[in-house]
């Protein structure tokens, strides 16, 4: 049987996505060994511009280029896989989406217009093209790209997690943070998969896997958190870290600025 | 005649680039190394964050150098709030970015940089012929990301070490494990001194460097409070604007870098030769052994030298699990934090060079301001530079072996400096 054709790509994140793979370092040769290896930006100067059967995408789209590049990848690939919290729900660098203009933040940092770079308000791929999978982490865990690559190499998708970091947590048997020290952790609305890695060295989850697609609860979660006496300003910005482009963070967000500016109005 | 040489994606980077080189009869017009990766913006949206999970944030600039982000990062924060971390804490730190440098220059040295020497696109189809040396490389790689599974959490974006010291201490029998694995692994730190001291070097990028390099105090390292340049001069981080000049180029995401006019670099390369003396052990014989190999003025010995720092940081992580298990460890918490409204400014040596965070903060302890200053924008315009120098004989080349010619001697410029983090 002839071996499947993969190309890895990457558009803007911090590469460590890619990173992990290469970080397989006992598993990696002998895994692309089942693969035609076209395209690894990362590791590999070789480039073969021909159809795929998978292609694994890392990154947001973030600028013109990003979505150019992104629509020839699918256009040429069988499955389409993203790779990553960037590649999800555009990850950090999404923590202003509606809060912050492109011109905004252009000015900040680069002091110029916001027509100098071909700058897009960051987003995942699924939000310009079809995505077959979606493989969340920030980063991706080992265990969880190989179960996919392997699954893949049979013929399937691999089942995705739908529950929260608490199941992990209490599977391992941890304290909660949350209710037994008051810290402001967000397991309870991440994407499980971790094996609950913070709360088991004493630390509040910052939700890096991302809400839980269609289950996660920021309503909920922000009563808990007011109730422990964390402010609004401080609870939105960390809902936002990993979770700017979720309409369920966004639509809250929105709620509470407007109840402010009329608060403040009535002053 | 015009013509224009292209290496449109430069390929085994972290990161995007693209280099131009526009020649015109017998002189070389242009030469454009370009970062496309798209811009983040993190200095504009950490902006309120509360200065705890700044950190958190701030390390996903980079994945590879992920720990020297923290690192520069919490150190920042702690001088703002003039906070003093314990011996232990200090000593998992420096292990921590020593394990940081063995997986980032492992990495590097021979899966990005030596398959060029050896004509192979890449380490994968290099270890069909050489299959030995290849996973002895990966071990090497896997004995840093073990350093920062277990001080750090995990190998990318790790957790542990906060502001004012770690969340857990690793346990002994980890950090005799660490010491075990370094051990059995510092004959491959020291195979990647003796590959790139036989290979010969080339000399096509040759041009005057400007080098700088934190002063580590008196033995050699990576975290410091003062910048040495190769003018003889010595600078408080404070002052790092004046020593970056920072500029916007329209061609490039990350910004450029100036020192009194001039590119200058970072990166292994400075920090041996300016702190030299500062060597020990096995590290500093084979520097005395090689050293007519290591030229300022030759960007691409940067190899020769990130391989030096792999036998020194071997050698380190074993003698601070040492200093550790002879103090014994202890569960000290971290060191109470108050906060007021400050700014702090700290410096870091990341595996591609000196890496700045400037954070201010309101009396709340939330970021006002914020600015960082990568290695890679710092080298960026000392790129363009050695590419220069590089293009200048390629001048000669007829059109159709100018790709090929541009390919072999582009890359390898490239792979000298391990470029990324916009």
């Amino acid at each position: 049987m002839a071996k499947p054709k993969l190309g890895i790509f990457s558009l803007t994140g911090c590469g460590g996505d890619q990173l992990m793979i290469l970080n397989m370092e006992n598993e990696l040769l002998d895994l692309l060994s089942y693969f035609e290896i076209k395209d690894f930006q990362e590791g590999s100067s070789y480039h073969e511009d021909v159809e795929l059967d998978i292609a694994l995408v890392e990154g947001s789209v973030s600028t013109e280029t990003d979505l150019k590049r992104l629509k020839e990848i699918r256009e040429k690939s069988k499955t389409l896989i993203a790779l990553g919290d960037c590649a999800i729900g555009g990850c950090v660098q999404a923590m202003r989406n509606g809060q912050m203009s492109m011109a905004e933040r252009m000015k900040k940092v680069y002091g110029v217009e916001e027509d100098y770079y071909d700058v897009l308000e960051p987003k995942g791929l699924s939000a310009h093209v079809k995505v077959d999978l979606e493989i969340p982490g920030c980063p991706i865990e080992k265990t969880e790209i190989f179960r996919a690559i392997t699954s893949l190499l049979h013929g399937d998708l691999p089942e995705t997690i739908d529950y929260p970091v608490c199941v992990e947590c209490k599977l391992n048997g941890y304290p909660c943070v949350l209710v037994e020290k008051g810290m402001p952790c967000l397991g309870p609305l991440t994407t499980a998969g971790c094996d609950a890695r913070c709360p088991g060295l004493g630390l509040d989850c910052i939700g890096c896997r991302g809400p839980i697609p269609d289950e996660a609860n920021a309503a909920a979660e922000l009563d808990v958190l007011l109730e422990k006496g964390y402010d609004e300003k401080y609870i939105i910005n960390r809902l936002r870290f990993f979770g700017g482009n979720f309409e369920d963070i966004q639509k809250l967000t929105k709620k509470i600025s407007e109840r402010r500016n009329k608060t403040e109005g009535n002053e | 005649m015009k013509r224009v040489i292209e290496v449109e994606e430069l390929t085994r980077v972290e990161g995007h680039g693209r280099v131009e080189v526009v020649i015109d009869g017998e002189e070389i017009k242009d030469v454009n190394m370009a970062i496309f990766e798209g811009p983040r913006f993190f200095e504009a949206f950490i902006e309120t964050v509360h200065y705890e999970k700044v950190p958190d944030i701030m390390r996903r600039i980079c994945a590879i150098c992920t720990a020297s982000h923290s690192l520069a990062s919490i150190r920042a924060i702690e001088k703002a709030f003039n906070v003093k971390v314990t011996e232990q804490t200090s000593l998992l730190r420096d292990l921590l970015i020593h394990g940081e440098m063995i997986e980032s220059h492992a990495l590097h040295v021979f899966m990005l940089a030596l398959p060029d020497y050896l004509g192979f696109p890449d380490a994968v189809r290099m270890a069909s012929k050489y299959p030995k040396e290849v996973k002895a490389a990966l071990r090497l790689k896997q004995a840093g990301n073990m350093v920062h599974n277990i001080v750090s959490g995990r190998e990318v974006h790790g957790m542990n070490e906060r502001v004012g010291g770690f969340s857990t201490v690793p346990s002994e029998q980890d950090l005799k494990q660490i010491k075990m694995v370094m051990a059995a692994t510092k004959p491959t730190a020291e195979l990647a001194v003796d590959l790139f001291a036989k290979l010969e070097t080339p000399k096509f990028a040759e041009s005057d460097n400007v080098l700088m390099a934190l002063d580590p105090g008196d033995k050699f390292g990576f975290m410091g409070d003062y910048v040495l340049v190769s003018d003889g001069t010595r600078h408080p981080v404070e002052n790092y604007q004046a020593l970056t000049n920072e500029r916007t180029v329209k061609y490039s995401h990350a910004k450029f870098s100036s020192y009194k006019g001039s590119s200058f670099m970072v990166g292994a390369l400075p920090r041996v030769l300016l702190n030299k003396d500062k060597l020990e052990g096995t590290a500093a014989a084979l520097y005395d052994e090689h050293k007519d190999l290591l030229t300022q003025n030759n960007t691409l010995t940067n190899n020769l030298a990130q391989a030096i720092e792999l036998v020194h940081s071997v050698d380190r992580c074993i003698e601070d699990i040492d200093a550790l298990l002879s103090n014994g460890l202890k569960n000290e918490g971290l060191v109470e934090i108050e906060v007021k409204a400050n700014r702090g400014t700290a410096a870091v040596e990341a595996p591609r060079g000196i890496l700045y965070h400037d954070y201010t903060f309101d009396g709340e302890g939330c970021i006002v301001k914020c600015n960082v200053i990568t290695p890679t924008a710092q080298n960026a315009a000392n790129m363009e530079k050695d590419y220069r120098a590089a293009a200048k004989r390629l001048i000669s080349e007829p059109d159709e072996k100018l790709v090929n010619a541009s390919n072999l001697s582009l890359e390898p410029t490239t792979h000298a400096y391990p470029a990324r983090c916009t």
